[in-house]
């Protein structure tokens, strides 16, 4: 056990936009952490920063205890961060395992190897049956978890999941929460997720970290979390708090 | 069949096919015409890498074929050289050229690309054109020959062949590798690929090094059988367009796409300049629009749809 990825005082402006303002928080060996927060809080933000594709101004940012502050997105990569996109982006003209052997490629340069690996990770995502079809021809409900699958492929140890219940009906979600508890299967030990569906972040998360206007305004268990006054009036609404009973 | 005959037996015929041309062709103008389809199929294939598997639409490669004709020529004349270790100069220099072009020029994205390398290659032409001394400017200057004569035509249409069946086989280990997965995936999107640990400015310029290579090899053997090299013929913008137009013609990264397409472009161009005269451009015109309309695929979608090697297709909507 110990801390997978340390997030230090990290600041990101863009422009007059203080997108990141100051904010730290951790992710132990084996957590799945869940970012919480309205638009605009900064939560995909912070997935970008962890993973290069946007620079911090302030902070640090360590993986494994190693400095990874300001590295580029494929260095995150090779040293064990998979991610996936708020906005899925399959690559359209490849099949399904071809997207998902860009991944498993990192780890299995032969193409035989890497297409045996795809095959493991689609069979562990419920795709294998649409593995030669083209991603284009794919309903959202499985370019997300495609999505999910070309990350796993990677060989991440540190899985970072961007609303990728969004769009899908409660089955598929449920069948989704499914499958993230059991991605230690594949070597990933911890998660980090932004999501919008409280039913699923109160499931999931062993802690969640609430974010408003680029702030981080409360940590801690799910349970505890939604009972916050400041939570509660950024984010959630007095609804939620009546509501909480049933989680 | 066994598996290994299944697949190549195509490959194996097409080249016994063309390599025993000039044993049963013997009328020079049709050897000399399949010479440029062969020559233009090299420079498709070439260009293929960059700009069908990674996706980075080239409008400059004439500046590598430039660099290959004029090497060639020039160390022969300046230096003395045999003209065989001027085509290997050219070489060097145009993977050192496509190095300083590809740095500078691949920091830029789509449109801003595709009219940067249009920029490089006309600076090279422009400096070519003002070094009188060395390259005899505008005028041009003679080539040397790299074949001897008997047989000139047919020494030159063997000469070309290892070149392609290079290429060819550079082209299959692309499409079926790590590295061409990896090129494609920067085609589709760089943020996905950087997030499968591709680094996409790196990946670039290894797929413009082997491209540029053998755009100019193609480039010194092209202006030796011509026997001429000037900044109107062998740096011109219009060869930059027309490999670009062949591979995507024929079919964006696929292996035979080239192939096809430098088929289909040279040998229509070539009927329509002589029953069109004038009007052959307008008609050449319309059939690339026809094609890109009716098969955005490349010519080689009409053939995949039916046959086994489906999987090669990758359409040309994919480029940015």
């Amino acid at each position: 056990m110990g801390r997978i990825l340390e997030f230090e005082k990290v600041t990101k402006r863009f422009g007059g936009l203080l997108a990141t303002n100051d904010v730290s928080f951790h992710l132990e060996e084996g957590e799945i952490v869940f970012l919480i927060g309205p638009n605009g809080a900064g939560k995909t933000t912070v997935f970008n920063l962890i993973t290069g594709f946007v620079k911090p101004d302030a902070g640090k940012i360590r993986f494994r205890g190693r400095d990874i502050t300001g590295g580029e997105p494929y260095e995150a990569t090779r040293l064990g961060i998979g991610r996936t996109f708020q906005v899925v982006q399959p690559l359209p003209a490849l099949t399904v395992r071809e997207n998902v052997m860009l991944g498993t490629f990192l780890h299995h340069p032969r193409r035989k190897d890497a297409a045996d690996r795809a095959d493991q990770v689609l069979d562990f995502m419920g795709l294998r049956s649409r593995a030669d079809q083209l991603a284009s021809g794919l309903p959202l409900a499985h370019r997300k978890l495609l999505e999910v699958a070309r990350a796993i492929g990677t060989g991440a140890t540190l899985l970072l999941l961007d609303e990728v219940m969004a769009g899908l009906n409660p089955r598929e979600a449920e069948e989704v929460v499914g499958l993230i508890r059991r991605l230690q299967e594949f070597g990933i030990t911890s998660v980090g997720g932004v999501e919008h569906i409280m039913r699923i972040v109160m499931s999931l998360a062993s802690r969640v970290v609430v974010l408003d206007q680029g702030r981080k305004i409360a940590e801690g268990p799910p349970g505890e979390v939604v009972h916050d006054p400041k939570v509660v009036e950024a984010y959630l609404g007095s609804k939620f708090v009546a509501g909480s009973a049933r989680p | 069949m066994t598996p290994l005959v299944r697949r190549w037996w195509p490959t194996a015929l097409f080249f016994a096919v063309i390599t025993s041309m000039p044993l049963w062709i013997h009328d020079g103008y049709v050897l000399q015409l399949i010479f440029r389809v062969l020559v233009f199929a090299v420079l498709g294939m070439a260009w293929n890498f960059v700009g069908g598997y990674a996706g980075q639409l080239s409008l400059g490669h004439v500046a590598y074929f430039g660099i290959g004709a004029y090497a060639m020529t020039l160390s022969v004349e300046r230096i003395g050289w045999n003209p065989w270790i001027g085509v290997l100069l050219g070489a060097v220099l145009a993977a050192l050229a496509a190095l300083i072009i590809g740095s500078i020029t691949f920091r830029l994205r789509g449109p801003y690309f595709a009219l940067s390398t249009l920029a490089a290659a006309e600076i090279i032409r422009v400096l070519v054109q003002n070094q009188d001394e060395l390259t005899h400017g505008a005028v041009g200057t003679n080539a040397p020959l790299l074949f001897k004569a008997p047989d000139i035509d047919a020494k030159f249409f063997w000469g070309v062949i290892p070149l392609l069946a290079a290429a060819f086989a550079l082209s299959t280990w692309i499409h079926n590798s790590r590295f061409g997965y990896r090129l494609r995936a920067i085609r589709e999107n760089e943020n996905t690929a950087m997030a499968v640990g591709v680094n996409p400015a790196v990946d670039k310029l290894l797929a413009l090094l082997p491209s540029a290579v053998f755009t100019s090899l193609a480039g010194s053997i092209y202006a030796s059988y011509f026997s001429f090299v000037g900044p109107d013929t062998v740096l011109t913008i219009e060869i930059s367009v027309q490999v670009a137009l062949i591979a995507m013609l024929g079919g964006a990264a696929t292996v035979w796409g080239p192939i096809l397409g430098s088929v289909v472009l040279t040998l229509t161009s070539e009927i329509f300049k002589t029953y069109f005269e004038h009007t052959h451009l307008v008609v050449y015109g319309l059939l690339l629009i026809v094609v890109v309309i009716f098969l955005p695929g490349g010519v080689i979608s009409l053939f995949t749809r039916r046959w086994s090697f489906r999987r090669q297709v990758g359409p040309i909507g994919a480029q940015q």
